[in-house]
């Protein structure tokens, strides 16, 4: 079966996000919010082949450790998965 | 004393490193990013670049590239030096050849300047300085991590005056024990007089006395 998945790369709690800071920067310049805390992440959109839905969920695992994500810096999170 | 110099696409450093192995005397090939035979070689630069276009992350895709894996075995069997800089650095971290990993600058910028570092290994100066060029060189781990690499005396360049909010001021980072160094200042832009800074023949006199 082929699953698309959606995954969301951000940095982790206490690793600064000097990105983040820039666009909270502009956003309080141009008065628009005094303090949104911007997070700067990834998103990626993927398709995996797998037998059901726990084999796709550890395959989107592996491939979000090994190769989406650095796991020193930054942490994901697998949004919506279904079966297509 | 053989050297190779990894080329990725988007390697940018390959001609400065091989030339500045040549100044010293040193046979250098270029080896491409996809093969895997790296047993002629007595160190092994990966150079400065954008490798795969830094995709996802700078040095991340490199990782999974046959040379980067041959590269593991090539540590783990004690061949030789492994030497990353700048994007070879990001890439010494990625595949975990190295502990910690580069990110993105405190100043969001690209950094392209001339730093004072402090060297860590007594058969160098203790103040050199050396030319940068990244927008993705903020060294970062966990404390642990960071204790560990303090208690094994991992760095080996230290910069003066942090230019990119790295922790512990860690500008370059030498695991003993396996022969890798990683840093993100380029001493193969610092050889020749023309360029105004001779600082990094430090750096390639260092490798050939540790290797000779």
């Amino acid at each position: 079966m082929k699953y698309k998945a959606e995954v969301k790369v951000t940095l982790k709690n206490g690793v600064r996000d000097p990105q983040g800071s820039a666009v909270d920067t502009v956003l309080r310049r141009t008065g628009l919010e005094d303090s949104a805390n911007v997070q700067v992440g990834k998103y990626f959109t993927l398709t995996v082949t797998a037998d059901n839905d726990k084999d796709a969920k550890n395959k989107l695992d592996e491939i979000c450790n090994d190769v989406l994500s650095n796991p020193v810096l930054e942490g994901y999170e697998i949004g919506r998965l279904e079966a297509v | 004393m053989k050297a190779g110099v990894v080329v990725f696409p988007g390697t940018n450093c390959d001609r400065d490193t091989k030339k500045a192995c040549e100044h010293f005397g040193w046979e250098a090939d270029y080896i491409w990013h996809d093969e895997s035979n790296l047993d002629d070689y007595d160190i092994i630069f990966l150079p400065g670049g954008f490798s795969y276009g830094d995709y996802i992350r700078a040095g991340g895709l490199a990782t999974f590239s046959p040379v980067v894996q041959a590269i593991k075995d090539y540590v783990k069997n004690k061949k030789g030096y492994v030497v990353g800089i700048c994007n070879g650095f990001q890439i010494l971290c990625e595949t975990g050849l190295l502990p910690g990993a580069l990110s993105v600058n405190d100043n969001t910028r690209f950094i392209c300047d001339v730093v004072s570092l402090a060297a860590s290994d007594d058969k160098m100066p203790e103040a050199i300085s050396l030319p940068i060029a990244h927008g993705e060189g903020r060294y970062f781990a966990e404390e642990e991590t960071l204790k560990q690499i303090q208690q094994d005396n991992m760095i080996f360049l230290e910069y003066q005056d942090n230019p990119n909010g790295s922790l512990l001021n860690i500008a370059g980072l030498i695991d003993r024990k396996n022969n890798v160094i990683g840093m993100m200042p380029h001493p193969e832009r610092a050889v020749f007089k023309e360029t105004g800074n001779t600082d990094g023949n430090y750096f390639f006199k260092l490798l050939e006395a540790k290797i000779k």
